[in-house]
């Protein structure tokens, strides 16, 4: 059994994006993939926008410019969120980036451009894109762009899609260059199926050629795994690198910040999320710095910041998670924030009935992390594949006894991890 | 801290799922009202009412989880009860299969979900064993007089005698145990938790399919006598009981098909009455093992065949082994032993290690 999930995205999905106002503090986040993020800047120097002020080297090298002119008043590396904390003086002064024109980069200078750039995967697992393009000499057949929003309430990618869509499909003819696919697959889910002739259409405008194919409206159907396994028919384990199968994939969001780097000179500074959810009263995609606070949205549309009565996610209310600190920022890989009512809790014993088995996408058996988490057995975690959990949240979401099921994958991952 | 998912399915919780179980069996029940007017009714509310004395008692004193005394899981177990035996049965014996039910069934283990068999299953062999005089005579299937309505042609169109008889019986008969006077309302119960969903289809499936086809290989199968309502009773509403039964497709198919299988043998080997209950607890004391041999394979990873065919082998010989033995012990009439091996087990489990547990969800 496959789970479909109701979509909730009616509200937002064709609504235009909007800029939202910046906020007077930004948070810029310092997590980055594998190492944090080290600062460039010190308390009290004055920035522009644009400019770089905090980098990592190595493989996996990122890096992160300010959205806004102003000056830095604060350096936490030791908090729960280590950022960043820059005053903003409205006067948006940019840094000078002087840069070639499109059609004359070489390969590596548009793979050195995005990680210059910053731009990492806008899906929330922080990949630096760098990393992934680089492809070194491996021959890449397909390029898959994951288009398939399987969050219920996210259509950020949906408005870029139908909203941006020249935009994106530049970026791809750009990345097209270097990792030199020989097919480019789009992946939607079916409910949104206006946008195949609409793509199609654009395509043909801009001479590329791309196929789209269709997905079940299941979730999660966005994960890279289940979108591989979908698109190509390769069922690949967790943890695998795509690019050694031959397979690309790239999220819609991460393609517009390419766009932006490359035509409008613009590091990712910005990205474009969903504001809705039952409590949300101004709904919509709306452009966002990086590093806005979450209060400062919710002020923006309206709402008192609290948290008694309201939850208020970053992310999808799938894989997201709830927000207790006003200041917590909107990172590279957010694609929303939700506002919805406290979940209330109706735990039962679990009854066995394997729904959560049902529709885990990685044919696990979530009932068992429960069971083993509480004895914390680490040996039967371990064989039931703890590890090959993808933390979808499916199984968590389905069970009708609300058995702590995503408590016992997160603890239960910790054991593992520390064992 | 709450953790993600922060939406759930509306209407989607352990007691929607009771209350559909429920909705379900509620045409037996009219249909036994039907058949044998307010008798029948009575039984079914007072095991009800017993069931959920019981849950509310045990609540208090053991597991202090308030929340399950409604949860709807103790009207099914009733019903269910209630439907394997005969409308005549004294008051007592049902009120004392009903506390029996839960108690043992359900409580000792820890509660909904973590029991091994099926609560009205286990009910049931209580009153068997503990008023085996009663429960095993045939004077309590003989209920000719008390019918108040009795079967009928419903077909006046049909000029065959012999087939209306038949297509009547599979609409409304008068004989057998509470839950068995109509083939049609057991399936439709059985079709409306299909697309509901609280049902798989692969039990019913594999179990009706492997019985059947029993009767094909074995050439004096005609002569084996059983109840067609009783075993399709057993099939939807019994055999497919979450907490007993495996929670993977594939264990749910094998499941499925080992109970038709010794469901058959059973007869065979001239279990009476009792073959249906005996080959569903059979397996439902397997059933943990079934969901680990057939546990899923992990996406990407591969599958080490042969180790899974060897223990699907050597399972299949242990609860072949189980069967026959339960036929041996059946002949020299001492099942009720096992009954009592269970209840000093299940005591001693309670007390040294399900106790601790009652307030893990698992
Ligand atoms: S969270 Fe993990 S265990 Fe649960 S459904 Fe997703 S992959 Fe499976
Ligand atoms: S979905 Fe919940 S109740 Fe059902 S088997 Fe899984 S953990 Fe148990």
């Amino acid at each position: 059994m496959l789970m479909h999930i109701p979509s909730l995205k009616s509200k937002t999905k064709k609504t235009s994006i909007t800029t939202l106002e910046a906020s007077p503090f930004l948070y810029m986040p310092l997590q980055a993939y594998k190492t944090p993020l080290k600062p460039l800047v010190n308390v009290g120097d004055l920035v522009l926008k644009n400019e770089k002020i905090a980098k990592s080297n190595g493989v996996f090298a990122g890096s992160l410019h300010s959205p806004v002119s102003g000056k830095i008043i604060a350096i936490e590396t030791e908090s729960e969120f280590p950022h960043i904390k820059i005053e903003n003086d409205f006067l948006d002064t940019c840094i000078e980036i002087n840069s070639t024109s499109v059609e004359h980069l070489t390969e590596e200078e548009i793979l050195e451009t995005i990680k210059n750039f910053g731009i990492e995967g806008s899906g929330g697992a922080k990949f630096p894109t760098h990393t992934k393009y680089n492809t070194q000499q491996k021959n890449i057949s397909h390029f898959i762009i994951n288009g398939a929003e399987c969050e219920p309430y996210l259509s950020a990618d949906y408005a870029v899609m139908q909203q941006e869509t020249e935009a994106l499909l530049k970026a791809i003819q750009l990345v097209q260059k270097v990792i030199k696919a020989e097919k480019i697959t789009f992946g939607i889910e079916k409910q949104h199926k206006e946008l195949q002739s609409h793509l199609l259409k654009n395509a043909k405008k801009l001479n590329i050629s791309i196929q789209i194919k269709l997905l079940p409206n299941t979730y999660p159907q966005g994960g890279e795994l289940q979108l591989i396994k979908a698109v190509t028919g390769k069922e690949l384990p967790k943890g695998s690198i795509p690019a050694e199968h031959g397979i690309t994939v790239s999220n819609v969001g991460t393609l517009w910040a390419i766009y932006e780097a490359f035509y409008n000179e613009q590091p990712y500074i910005e990205r474009i999320i969903t504001i809705s959810g039952e409590k949300a009263i101004n709904r919509g995609n709306f452009k966002v710095a990086i590093g806005t606070p979450v209060s400062h949205i919710l002020e923006e549309i309206g709402l008192p910041w609290n948290t008694e009565n309201q939850t208020v996610i970053l992310g999808g209310p799938m894989m997201g998670k709830a927000i207790y600190q006003p200041e917590t920022p909107i990172n590279k890989g957010s694609g929303g924030v939700l506002i919805l009512p406290n979940p209330t809790n109706k735990r039962y014993n679990c009854i066995q009935c394997g729904y959560c088995t049902d529709v885990c996408p990685q044919h696990l058996m979530p009932m068992e992390f429960a069971r083993y988490n509480t004895e914390k057995n680490i040996q039967k975690l371990y064989e039931f594949n703890l590890n090959d959990c993808i933390e979808c949240g499916a199984c968590a979401y389905i069970c009708p006894s609300d058995v702590p099921l995503m408590k016992s994958i997160v603890e239960g991952k910790n054991l593992l991890h520390n064992a | 801290m709450s953790l993600n998912p922060y939406i759930k399915p509306k209407f989607e919780t352990t007691t929607t799922v009771m209350v559909d179980v429920i909705i379900a069996l509620l045409p037996l029940s009219i249909l036994s009202y039907i058949a044998y007017g307010m008798q029948a009714i009575q039984l079914q509310l007072l095991a009800i009412g017993v069931a959920l004395v019981t849950e509310l008692i045990s609540a208090v004193l053991v597991t202090k989880n308030y929340r399950s005394i409604l949860d709807g899981s103790a009207v099914v177990t009733a019903l269910l009860m209630c439907f394997t035996i005969s409308p005549i049965t004294p008051w007592y014996i049902v009120a004392f299969g009903a506390a029996s039910a839960i108690l043992f069934g359900k409580i000792v283990w820890g509660g909904l979900g973590k029991n091994r068999f099926n609560p009205a299953l286990v009910g049931r062999e209580f009153m068997a064993t503990f008023f085996p005089v009663i429960m095993t005579s045939a004077g309590i299937w003989a209920t000719t007089s008390y019918i108040q309505t009795p079967a009928t042609h419903l077909f006046p169109g049909l000029t065959s005698d012999y087939l209306n008889s038949y297509l009547s019986g599979l609409v409304y008969k008068t004989s057998g145990a509470m839950g068995e006077y109509s083939i049609v309302a057991i399936a439709i119960g059985g079709l409306y938790l299909l697309i509901r969903n609280r049902i798989s289809w692969h039990i019913p499936f594999a179990l009706l399919a492997v019985f059947f086809a029993c009767f094909w290989f074995v050439p004096d199968g005609d002569d084996l006598k059983f109840s067609l309502a009783g075993v399709l009773l057993g099939t939807i509403f019994m055999a497919t009981d979450m907490p007993s039964s495996p929670t993977n497709t594939n264990g749910k198919l094998y499941y499925g098909g080992m109970i038709g299988l010794v469901t058959f043998l059973l007869l065979l080997g001239k279990v009476s009455y009792e073959y249906m209950s005996f080959s569903i607890l059979i397996l439902n004391g397997f059933s943990r093992f079934i969901s680990l041999v057939f546990k899923p394979k992990v996406w990407g990873q591969p599958l080490d065949w042969q180790s899974r065919i060897e223990q699907i082998f050597l399972l299949t010989l242990a609860i072949l082994g189980v069967t026959l033995a339960v036929i041996s012990l059946d002949y020299y009439h001492m099942i009720p032993y096992l009954v009592y091996v269970y209840i000093v087990y299940i005591i001693f489990k309670f007390n040294f290690s399900f106790l601790k547990n009652i307030s893990n969800p698992i």
